[in-house]
This record gives C-alpha cells, sequence and structure tokens, in this order.
C-alpha cells in the first residue's frame, strides 16, 4: 500500500546546485519516523518514473532546482497550475523529462495527486561538483523548515 | 521542383545544449546538412579521480537517469577486472538480471513516449493518450513493472545502491523473485499490445537504408545474445576485440563542426544500439523475439535506422523471456547468501556493457591504496554521432523535395530512432509564473 504522501527529492547531485532537491531529500529523510504517512523518494534524474512516483498518492511534495528568476538561494513554493515551463524540449531524447510535463500526463492518464506543491530553489550555478553553492548550503535549514511546515500543515 | 530549404533547429537547454539540425538547399539542390552537437559532459571522469574503487558505481550511477544501472555495472566490472576481484555464479546473473530491467525500462519509454507519437503523427505521448489510450495504458503498466524490477535488484528505482565491487549488498529473497518471474510472465499481454500498435503504423517508418558498420559485444561460450559479456566485434569484422582494446575500436576524433567526439572504426562511421545488437547477434535471440522480428521482416543486415526501435521492441521481448529462464535457473540452484569481498591493489582496465542506446566503456586506473587517479568513458551517443551525420547526408537528398516541414520532421524522427542521451545530467526546472 502506497503512502498517502510522497516527497520527492530531484536533480543530480553531481551538478552542485542542480543536486538540491536530492541534498534536501536526504536530510529529510532522516525525519521519516516523525512522517509515518510520508514516503521520502530520492528520485534524482528518473525522469518517468516519477509518473510511478506520483500515482496513487493523495498528495506529493516536490523538491527541486528551478530557474524562477529571484535571488540565488531563494525557496519559492508553488502548484502545477502556477506555473508553466519554458524549457524548450526537442522531444529528441528520453533525457528531457520535465515534471511539469510528467504532471501533465499524470493528469491525462487520471492519476494524479489531487495535490501537488512543488518547492523551487534558485541556483546560484549549476556545473560539475558535488558541493551546493554557499547561498544555497548556508540555507538548508530553511529548505527543511519549508517542507516540514508543509508536511505539518 | 525548385525549392529552398532552410532548417536550423536549434535546441538548446540549459548547460549542455543539445543536438542541433541545420539544412540548407535551394532549388532541390542540397547545399550543407550538419548535426551538432556539443560536447558531451565528461565531468564525472574529473569526479571519479581521488575516490576508492567502492564509490566509483555509486557516483557513475548519476551519469545518467536512463542508464544508471549501465553505468554503474560498466564501472564495477571495470573496477573488478582492474583488482582482479571475482564474483559469484550467482551474483553475476543477478546482475544480468538487473541489465534487463533497465532495457526494458528504457526501450519501452522509447518505444512509447518518443517514437510512438511519431508513427501516430502527434507531438508527443499526451496527446497519444486521447489517440491510442490502450497502447499509452500498456506502455505504462510496463514501465512501471521494469521500474518495480530494477527497484526490487537494484535497491531504487533509478541510481541502483545494492551494487559492490564483488557482488552485491543485498539480493532479493526466493519469494520475490518467484512474484517478480510471475509479473514477467503476465506481461506478455501488455508486449503484445504495444507490438500490434506499433506494426499497426509500420507503414509510417520510413524506408530509408545506409549500409554501415554495426558494432556491438558478442558472446560465443556460451553463444548468447549478449547485453554484459563478451568482447566486441562488427559486421565488418569476423573476429572480436578485447574490451581492454575499445580505443582501437572507437578511435574518437573531433569533426570541425561539433564539439563532440565522433568514432569510426572500419569505415567513416558505425552505429552502436539494438539495431547493432540485432545484426550482429540476432540469432541467438529468444524465440518469442526472433518471431516477432519476423512479423516485422526485421532481418541481419538491416541497415535502415529507423528500424532501431523495432530492435528493441524485439529485444523487450527476448528480456523478459530470457528473465523468466534466468530466475528458474537462480532458483533451481538454490540462493545462497553471499558476502561480496574485496581489497584494494593498484591496477587498469575497463569494463563493458551494452546500455540500451548502444556499447559503453569505462575505463580506471587505481593506486595502490585502491584510489582512482585516471578515468575514461565512451558513452553510445558519441559514438552513433557521426552515423547520423551520414545519414542525414544520404537522407537528406532523398526528401528534400517534400519541404521544409516534412525534412524537419523526419529528420527529428531519425536522430530520435538512435535513442541519443544528449542532455542526460540535469533536469532543472526552467519555469515561468502564470499571472
Amino acid at each position: 500500500m502506497k503512502r498517502e504522501t510522497v516527497v520527492l527529492g530531484l536533480g543530480n547531485p553531481l551538478m552542485s546546485d542542480e543536486g538540491v532537491g536530492v541534498r534536501v531529500l536526504e536530510r529529510l529523510s532522516a525525519l521519516a519516523e516523525r512522517y509515518p504517512l510520508v514516503e521520502f523518494v530520492d528520485a534524482g534524474t528518473g525522469g518517468m518514473s516519477l509518473l510511478h512516483l506520483l500515482e496513487g498518492r493523495g498528495k506529493a511534495v516536490i523538491i527541486d532546482c528551478a530557474r524562477m528568476g529571484i535571488e540565488p538561494g531563494r525557496i519559492r513554493r508553488f502548484t502545477a497550475e502556477q506555473a508553466r515551463s519554458v524549457k524548450r524540449q526537442a522531444h529528441m531524447s528520453l533525457h528531457e523529462a520535465d515534471i511539469l510535463n510528467i504532471i501533465d500526463l499524470s493528469r491525462e492518464l487520471d492519476q494524479c495527486p489531487d495535490e501537488i506543491v512543488i518547492f523551487g530553489i534558485q541556483p546560484k550555478s549549476i556545473r560539475p561538483g558535488q558541493e551546493l553553492s554557499r547561498e544555497l548550503a548556508d540555507r538548508m535549514d530553511d529548505y527543511i523548515d519549508s517542507v516540514c511546515e508543509e508536511l505539518d500543515g | 521542383m525548385s525549392k529552398t530549404v532552410n532548417i536550423d533547429v536549434e535546441h538548446v537547454t540549459r548547460i549542455e545544449g543539445h543536438g542541433n539540425i541545420l539544412v540548407n538547399a535551394s532549388g532541390g539542390r542540397v547545399k550543407n546538412v550538419q548535426w551538432r552537437v556539443p560536447e558531451a559532459p565528461r565531468f564525472f571522469e574529473a569526479m571519479v579521480r581521488g575516490r576508492s574503487y567502492e564509490d566509483i558505481q555509486t557516483i557513475v550511477s548519476r551519469i545518467c537517469g536512463i542508464c544508471s544501472i549501465t553505468h554503474s555495472l560498466a564501472a564495477t566490472k571495470a573496477v573488478e577486472s582492474a583488482l582482479g576481484i571475482k564474483v559469484s555464479e550467482q551474483a553475476d546473473k543477478i546482475r544480468i538480471l538487473m541489465h534487463y530491467s533497465e532495457q526494458l525500462q528504457s526501450h519501452i519509454l522509447h518505444i512509447g513516449y518518443l517514437a510512438a507519437p511519431d508513427f501516430f503523427g502527434v507531438p508527443s505521448v499526451v496527446p497519444l493518450v486521447a489517440k491510442a489510450g490502450d497502447v499509452v495504458k500498456a506502455v505504462i503498466r510496463l514501465h512501471r513493472l521494469a521500474n518495480e524490477w530494477s527497484d526490487l535488484i537494484g535497491g531504487r528505482t533509478t541510481h541502483p545502491v545494492t551494487l559492490t565491487p564483488g557482488g552485491f549488498t543485498a539480493t532479493p529473497s526466493e519469494q520475490q523473485f518467484r512474484e517478480l518471474q510471475e509479473r514477467l510472465r503476465g506481461c506478455a499481454g501488455d508486449l503484445k499490445i504495444v507490438a500490434d500498435a506499433v506494426l499497426s503504423v509500420a507503414e509510417n517508418i520510413p524506408a530509408f537504408e545506409r549500409e554501415t558498420e554495426y558494432v556491438s559485444l558478442r558472446q560465443d561460450n556460451p553463444p548468447t545474445y549478449t547485453f554484459y559479456h563478451g568482447d566486441i566485434t562488427s559486421t565488418d569484422y569476423d573476429g572480436t576485440v578485447r574490451i581492454n582494446d575499445w580505443k582501437t575500436v572507437a578511435n574518437e576524433y573531433v569533426s570541425e563542426q561539433s564539439t563532440a567526439k565522433w568514432a569510426k572504426w572500419n569505415r567513416d562511421s558505425y552505429a552502436v544500439g539494438a539495431l547493432a545488437r540485432f545484426n550482429n547477434n540476432g540469432d541467438l535471440l529468444s524465440d518469442g523475439a526472433k518471431e516477432l522480428a519476423g512479423t516485422f521482416g526485421l532481418e541481419k543486415g538491416c541497415c535502415n535506422p529507423f528500424m532501431n526501435t523495432v530492435a528493441q521492441l524485439v529485444e523487450t521481448v527476448h528480456v523478459v523471456q530470457t528473465s523468466i529462464e534466468m530466475i528458474d535457473e537462480l532458483l533451481t540452484a538454490g540462493l545462497r547468501a553471499e558476502k561480496a569481498g574485496s581489497s584494494p591493489r593498484a591496477g587498469k582496465s575497463s569494463g563493458c556493457v551494452e546500455a540500451p542506446r548502444g556499447i559503453l566503456f569505462h575505463e580506471y586506473e587505481f593506486d595502490g591504496k585502491g584510489n582512482c587517479v585516471a578515468a575514461d568513458i565512451c558513452i553510445p551517443t558519441n559514438q552513433n554521432h557521426a552515423n547520423i551525420q551520414k545519414d542525414f547526408e544520404k537522407f537528406v537528398p532523398e526528401i528534400i523535395d517534400e519541404g521544409e516541414d516534412a525534412v524537419r520532421r523526419k529528420l527529428e524522427m531519425l536522430v530520435r530512432a538512435y535513442d541519443p542521451c544528449i542532455s542526460c545530467s540535469t533536469h532543472t526546472l526552467d519555469v515561468q509564473f502564470i499571472r
């Protein structure tokens, strides 16, 4: 039986700030005991696999690096309805999966959670490396608090 | 017909960029055709330097979200070869089963989400739901099965965590293997739905042919349609080349029109992937897979790159049928609790497996403490770039009179048929807020 809520950390921890979702997820996983109805998943860059992680849930909370045109390190909560992807896709490769498009497909298939909340974190830089920029690393506690507040809500 | 055609399909997304298609033609004469690709990221080679041999497979599993098991396996094989680490027959079989899960996962995604919209004449999988909902649902069920299969053996769906030099840190129980086997038996209906759907639109697969060299693994002892063991062969080469000599096959070089490295062996380009495996080893497929190939008229020697998608479909049947048999073998022999053991030493070696999209090479060198001092990775997509360019050069003059839209669509479709991995290391969201 799937748990009611899923928290997904997305990104590639080999690409510095791009991996912030996975880094936040690692920290949140340590709090799993506090949230017995929540499943925490490091979804990495699994692309279309997200479709199956969303299915059968009441709520999904997604944490991802997002270019939103705000100050690096800032976290912003939004819903899938409030944002549209402006990523230019060629549909040439399976490697272009975009969570907003996957949510669209999930809706089309009528298997989408009723509530999807996305926490976008504005990157400072995306380059090869396993460390987060200072602007993001210093705010890690804020990110955890934001997600916990959502789960406690 | 006299026409001017100018196509410049530029797909720059984020940092790595995508393949760009460039065509200039006027009066029905093609002046310039280019498949231009920015360098695939090789940063991970630097990233593993200084790291312990025990950590390599975990790091490289993040190179790609689609081929993470494949990268982990190639790295693990290289590490084990370099350090002289032995693997039990049981662990070896379980690894092959794990690798098959990724072949199914990736192929079914490619067929269902990328190729099928082309064949059905819709722009993406989302509108395909309305047009062929049953097929999309079968694709999704198969994809879910492949994901859960990866999860069962790898410890999670993508980026496996159970693989370690010498074996596994954890393996499924007999009961779990039996359940997996039941599910694999049960997916035949879904495979048929997908195969029938592709067959129903097979006339939309362009009838383009160009002879080229097809490179893949080959395993003679025992003869196997291999994704994992064996040495390197090609349709232009009778024997095999040892894995450690892969650089004499890939012969990477820099092309003027692209910053990505290209590869050539016995001709000016070669192809890797499902069609290459089929052309080298097709007679070793499972019975059901052979039968399906026959239904599509796919035969060894096929040189239509668009048929790569059909070869993938054939391979999905093969990996499912073979896995059912392999689970029987494992359970008949009786599962043993094993502890993977290894110790560091200096060494250098390569590891090779077939990624869903073609042959993949990893090479590492370690110092006496088992820390990595050098790494080299050659991905299948880079090996296909020169071949895509050669296809473009022959294909464009054949279709140039069909007009700009048709030429663009068919060239994009051709690139998609190769199932390229050209933007796999980041998935950052790029959003605008709706006011």
